[in-house]
């Protein structure tokens, strides 16, 4: 029983990580029609200058996101003016193309600076463990879902409370709308995108901790992501956390009581499953564009 | 156009006749054979990507997972039955289609874009089941193919040949889809994929024949591949760079053409040989090609060859031919009388949120009128027939069509049964020729209607016919974006004909459209019914709509308020209201 | 529709049949077939034909299997050279990828004519490789690619240069616990891991051995190369605490597997991994160096031993990289020094003879002695190595220890 509580627990706290990496990709997506591929990339790249921080001036890794954070606000901004912005109006797959390129360019210039060695950041607590009765929580790991819970609630507050996140959401439901009260279609996607790539700001950093890596190991993490947007529907928040949680349990359970080696794809199975029955995923409302 | 594509493949003919020659030539040098077969196996790839990516414009970023499972199959089986690989090559063939079919039944019965993550997640999958099926594919330690069989003076000859002979009976098989009505109806996908349904294509089957057909090939080369490397192992065979390298290709030389993606495959393989030979270890692969896809992307989206096409053609426009007038009976023919009821709709409502668009409207049209559906703007006369259509569900109430309940089926069902519309803004597929947007529609849901050759014989001529019913017959290889709006309308019109339609659906067909083509356009539509199709029109010239109409139905706030002869309708106090009424109100929409 | 521009359809095609012929005269360097033999030229330098991962996945080991031949070659042409002659190597990258290491050889063997060559790094690049130099009859010497089916082809050109292959490499740890009084043997064992043909060999073939000695198995799984998450392993193994856990570990599957038990705070008896502790600073810097201290590990090379030509390699290495040597660079020096051997003995470059007197002969090089069965897997056994101190020390076979004490049990985590 309590390996069972033991497993359902790590898996939640992997989820509300996993979450955190998803909700960049399912923001932009849902502000843009766009699926940045790009982002299992940015989260390496957070990753790898977390690394470097940590082991040139010793900063803790989950603290080093706040200097992350704003770089890939700056990173996102910056790649959607010059990137994605260029194609904006062109069918939707190619800019699946460009991100996916810009991935592959993310990494290639990773191999060339930081060499194709895996890469971990271990600060003291590393290896330390909460202990709540016979289950231990690894500190690293909860310390990683409290900052994924914390970014998630602000990404929440400014969605729901600002005007900058009404402008956002506004434009997510109905562009042309938004469009006509005054919201910018370019000004909301340049900020939607830096929004978004800048949660891969903590989620790369937590990473670093959690995880090793290395400049090939983002195909592993957007494929891991787009199965959890896709899960719980493509542009959804909640869809996104949920996906994340399922994902984490599926892993976590599989791997305890069944086969590691089968643990990624009983995800896949699952999302195949959810796919079979509601197409949209879990949690996502059919586009507009869906209806002829 | 036409001469342009016989010259294209007679350059690709001359390549052919080189690339056939050339080992015969220059028989002993097993590299350049080498650098050769692997530019035909990533053509071949690249042309089969092209059929669900390039024609459907679905993106698959984890196609060459059909190049291992076809390796998987083929290794497995050799070593079961101790047979040669090559014999048993087309079954990987026959493996990748099987799985291609299996995910599209999943993944393409919608839109959108599931389908681009699930390809990557697919791939991923195979590598996990390739590791862990340790039974059936030996896991990660690989399965060991036998060397060739024949004498190592040849060694790569055949292999050569294996790969070329694949490589000319894939283009021949995209060609032939794309000159069938499978490949028009893909195009009408990619282009627009709700209107594509309207016009009787079945989108969901489509797709996943397209899928399934650029799979079999790629499944076959991974036979042959396997045999080739004598070595297959999961991470090998599902590499994601494999992919990269296929869409890069494709993209390169020209998604949607039929010989852009064998361009754009023997450049990259190229390019990437020399940077393998030259630039040494310097640059990082993943780098080059990562930049080059994005630098296609940005600078080159339509590829090479149709970069340069665009180019020659603006050099050289081709003339613009004036409308010629036709011979319209000079008479006019009496309308049928108005028979039974086709068309019945039964308490239906469509809300939107709070707003209801459609509010219980009950509706007949009889067989042989030209029934018109009239009312204010924002009064739901398009979601109306989107109901009827089956771009949208209805909230409740039922339709009938013909004596037949259609409200649950897909648009493309209500359209064999005979029901056709046109859009109040023209929705032609506009990067295809007019007549290719006539052939498009399909009547019925036959597969060899399916399969049926789109540029000549019995359909092609059919399309012609109805060109030059609205006028439009030397207008036939233009694209059809060239073409004036109120030409539009009509090559629409002659679009709908093609399905046969029993009742067609006209969605303002006067909007827009110049007073010398509105003539021909009633023209058109007085000729059709007295042959005995019926219409519904929904219009906004009042003046159009008393000659043409009867009877004419009102709708106002989504309600049905009157209905009747239009001498009667126009004297209705409550239509009067609607309409001054509106006058008064800012239009809604 | 996809056409570029033309002049006339006719004198277009004629213009591009005429290009492309000439580029296939071009292409006709010359008529030599492939079977026919080199003629070998006495006073010209002897090229060896290499293809290396020097980027991608393999980019690591690739670079560090290049220093290794490029400080043989130093060495043997400032002696005076193989037969009399100097050595060329011709390096060229495959990039990881399968394609490439294919056609890289057949240019290397076809085109370039090399005299030999010399093998790549990694089972998945060998396999192919090693294909194409069978079929064009060259003796094959790799440096790496340990994987059983390798050789169970039936190549008679290929040799792998390294003492055991995957199998066999459990051997040495095997008696070493045989030579352990029963008490102090384990009781329990626990077997995780990684689904690779260098990992898991060794572990499946160190369970089946010890099972025969009594060791009773409580944990057995395999997990995939992408795995980083050790934590649902870990707690298993710490709700089964079994003697010793001896883990087929890669690199990062090893260090990750270390932080794991050390958060649930397990620490068993005997720890044993299989390649990941000999990836010296990085393996340290990953667990931290005081929890290295009793691990044991099996490798091909130790940089103290006495055998031939070892000092004066991890010499020339130090003073070229400034870095400790690695595992990788040390294979492939051997590698090359048993091509030398064979190509001195034969006194010819004669692919056929050089064959024969490798199967037939043994062949000193700085991993020890090394000879070759028919299929050309290697008849030695590997060396035992644990961290003592935060030093790495060879504690078995007995007779090339260079630590007479072993540490047993394993202290707990620091």
């Amino acid at each position: 029983m309590a390996h069972f509580v033991q497993a359902i627990a790590l898996g939640l706290l992997i989820g509300g990580v996993y979450a955190l990496m998803a909700s960049g990709l399912t923001l932009i997506f849902g502000v843009m029609r766009i699926i940045n591929v790009a982002q299992g990339a940015f989260l390496v790249l957070v990753a790898m200058v977390t690394w470097w921080l940590w082991n040139r001036t010793g900063i803790d890794p989950i603290v080093a996101s706040v200097v992350t954070t704003p770089m890939m606000f700056g990173f996102g901004w910056l790649s959607y003016r010059l990137l994605i912005a260029r194609i904006r109006g062109s069918s939707p797959s190619m800019s699946v193309l460009l991100t996916f390129g810009f991935a592959l360019v993310i990494e290639g210039v990773l191999n060339l600076t930081a060499g194709n060695k895996f890469k971990s950041a271990a600060p003291s607590y590393f290896e330390e463990s909460f202990r709540v009765g016979a289950i231990s929580l690894p500190k690293a790991q909860v310390f990683g879902f409290a900052a994924a819970a914390g970014v998630l609630a602000v990404l929440y507050y400014v969605l729901h409370r600002t005007w900058t996140g009404r402008a956002i959401r506004a434009a997510t439901q109905n562009p042309s709308g938004a469009a006509l009260v005054g919201v910018s279609a370019a000004g909301t996607g340049a900020l939607a995108f830096a929004i978004g790539s800048a949660t891969a700001g903590v989620g790369g950093s937590i990473l670093s901790v959690l995880y090793p890596f290395f400049p090939a190991s983002h195909y592993e993490w957007i494929s891991r992501l787009l199965g959890i947007v896709v899960l719980g529907g493509l542009g959804s928040l909640p869809g996104a956390v949920t996906g994340a949680a399922i994902l984490g349990l599926a892993e976590t359970l599989t791997a305890t009581y069944g086969s590691l080696g089968w643990s990624t794809l009983v995800f896949y199975l699952v999302i195949m499953a959810v796919l079979l029955v509601r197409p949209q995923g879990l949690f996502g409302a059919r586009l507009r564009e869906d209806a002829a | 156009m036409k001469s342009r594509t016989r010259r294209a493949h007679l350059v690709a003919a001359a390549c052919l006749l080189v690339l056939a020659v050339y080992p015969v030539i220059n028989p002993w040098q097993p590299y350049p054979q080498a650098v050769l077969l692997l530019g035909f196996l990533l053509a071949v790839q690249a042309t089969s990507w092209n059929i669900i990516s390039g024609y459907a414009g679905y993106v698959s970023l984890g196609h060459s997972m059909f190049l291992g499972l076809g390796s998987y199959t083929v290794g497995i089986l050799a070593a079961r039955w101790g047979v040669n690989p090559l014999w048993v090559a087309p079954l990987g063939g026959v493996t990748a289609t099987v799985i291609a079919v299996l995910i599209g039944a999943v993944v393409l019965r919608t839109r959108g874009h599931a389908f681009v993550i699930i390809t990557i997640a697919m791939l991923l999958a195979a590598q996990i089941i390739a590791v862990n099926a340790r039974d059936l594919t030996r896991g990660s330690d690989g399965i060991t193919l036998e060397l060739p069989f024949w004498h190592r003076d040849f060694q790569n000859i055949p292999f050569y040949y294996a790969f070329l002979a694949l490589l000319v009976l894939t283009v021949l098989f995209s060609a032939w889809i794309r000159r069938t009505k499978l490949g028009t109806g893909l195009i009408a996908i990619r282009e627009d994929e709700g209107k594509a349904a309207t016009i009787g294509v079945d989108t969901t089957r489509f797709k996943i024949v397209a899928y399934a057909a650029s799979a079999f090939f790629i499944g076959v080369a991974g036979g042959v591949y396997a045999y080739y490397l004598t070595f297959i192992n999961p991470v090998g065979s599902f590499a994601i760079l494999g992919s990269v390298t296929i869409v890069l290709a494709a993209l390169t030389g020209g998604r949607g053409t039929l010989y852009g993606p064998v361009v754009g495959a023997f450049l990259v393989n190229l390019v990437s040989e020399a940077a393998t030979v030259y630039a040494g270890g310097v640059q990082s692969r993943v780098l080059l090609f990562g930049g080059a896809l994005v630098l296609v992307v940005l600078f080159l989206p339509k590829g090479i060859l149709p970069t340069v096409e665009a180019w020659w053609r603006r050099r050289r426009p081709a003339e613009v031919a004036y409308i010629e007038p036709l011979a319209v009976r000079e008479r006019v023919p009496q309308p049928p009388e108005p028979g039974d009821v086709l068309l019945s709709l039964r308490g239906v409502s469509r809300r939107f949120g709070g707003l209801t668009a459609v509010d219980d409207v009950s509706l007949d049209v009889r067989q042989g009128t030209i029934t018109a559906l009239i009312g204010p703007n924002g009064s739901g006369k398009t979601t109306l027939f989107n109901l009827v259509t089956g771009g949208l569900p209805a909230d409740s109430g039922e339709i009938w069509f013909d004596g037949r309940r259609v409200d649950g089926l897909r648009p493309w069902r209500r359209c064999h049964l005979g029901l056709g519309r046109t859009y109040q803004v023209t929705r032609l597929f506009k990067e295809m020729t007019v007549r290719e947007n006539v052939v498009a529609p399909l009547a019925d849901a036959r597969w060899r209607t399916m399969v049926s050759d789109a540029v000549r014989g019995h359909e092609a001529e059919r399309a012609g016919e109805l060109l030059d019913l609205v006028g439009l017959g030397r207008f036939a290889d233009q694209r059809a974006g060239a073409l004036s709006y109120g030409q539009q309308k009509l090559v629409e019109l002659a679009q709908v004909l093609m399905l046969e339609p029993r009742l067609i659906l006209l969605d303002e067909p006067a909007g827009g459209v110049n007073p010398s083509l509105l003539g021909r356009l009633t023209d058109v539509i007085r000729e059709l019914n007295a042959r005995g199709v019926t219409f519904l029109v929904v219009e906004h010239n009042i003046p159009l709509v008393l000659d043409l109409c009867d009877p004419v139905a009102v709708l106002a706030g989504g309600r049905l308020i009157a209905e009747g002869p239009p001498g009667q309708v126009r004297e209705d106090p409550a239509v009067l209201e609607a309409y001054l009424g509106d006058d008064r109100l800012p239009a809604v929409r | 529709m996809t056409a570029q521009p033309p002049r006339s359809p006719a004198r277009r095609s004629r213009l591009t049949l005429t290009v492309a012929v000439a580029a296939a005269l071009a292409l006709t360097a010359c008529g030599q077939r492939p079977s026919e033999t080199r003629a070998s030229e006495v006073d010209k330098p002897i090229v060896i034909g290499i293809s290396l991962p020097l980027t991608g996945d393999f980019a690591q080991p690739g670079s560090e299997a290049k220093r290794g031949y490029e400080i043989w070659r130093d060495m043997v042409n400032a002696k005076g050279g193989v037969l009399g002659r100097q050595v060329q190597l011709k390096i060229v990258d495959d990039a990881s990828n399968q394609d490439t290491v294919v056609a890289d050889y057949t240019k290397l063997i076809t085109q370039d004519k090399v005299d030999l060559l010399l093998g790549t790094f990694s089972s998945l690049l060998n396999y192919p490789a090693s294909a194409v130099a069978e079929k064009n009859r060259m003796v094959f010497v790799e440096p790496a690619g340990g994987a059983p089916d390798m050789f169970s082809r039936g190549f008679k050109y290929l040799f792998f240069a390294q003492p055991a292959t995957a199998p066999r490499q459990a051997d040495v740890f095997v008696n070493y616990i045989k030579s352990l009084p029963e008490a102090e043997r384990p009781k329990t064992a626990a077997y995780p891991s990684q689904d690779d043909p260098f990992a898991l060999p060794v572990i499946k073939s160190m369970q089946t051995q010890l099972e025969a000695l009594g060791v009773k198995t409580v944990y057995s799984e395999v997990y995939p190369a992408d795995t980083t998450n050790f934590q649902s392993v870990a707690s298993t193994l710490a709700s089964r605490k079994p003697d010793l856990v001896a883990q087929g570990a890669v690199f990062e599957d090893g260090v990750g597997m270390v932080r794991s038990l050390k958060q649930l705070g397990f620490s068993p008896k005997m720890l044993f991994q299989t390649s990941a502790p000999s990836n010296s600073s990085q393996y340290s810097d990953g667990v931290g160096l005081a929890n290295t201290e009793g691990v044991f590990y099996t490798v091909s090379w130790n940089e103290k031993a006495t055998t031939p030509l070892n000092a004066e390699f991890v010499a020339a290495y130090r003073k070229a990289h400034n870095a400790a040597p690695a595992e990788d660079a040390a294979d492939a020096f051997a590698a090359a020094q048993v091509l030398q051997a064979a190509v001195e003995a034969v006194g010819a470059i004669d692919q056929d003879k050089i064959k024969d007197w490798l199967h037939a002969n043994t062949v000193q090089t700085l991993l020890g002695p090394l000879s070759w069965k028919e299929n050309g897997e290697p008849k030695g056994s590997f060396l035992l190595a644990q961290w003592q101190g935060g030093k790495v020390e060879v504690v078995g076979p007995p007779e090339l220890a260079t630590s007479k004490t072993v540490v047993n049990p394993k202290p707990g985590w620091k």
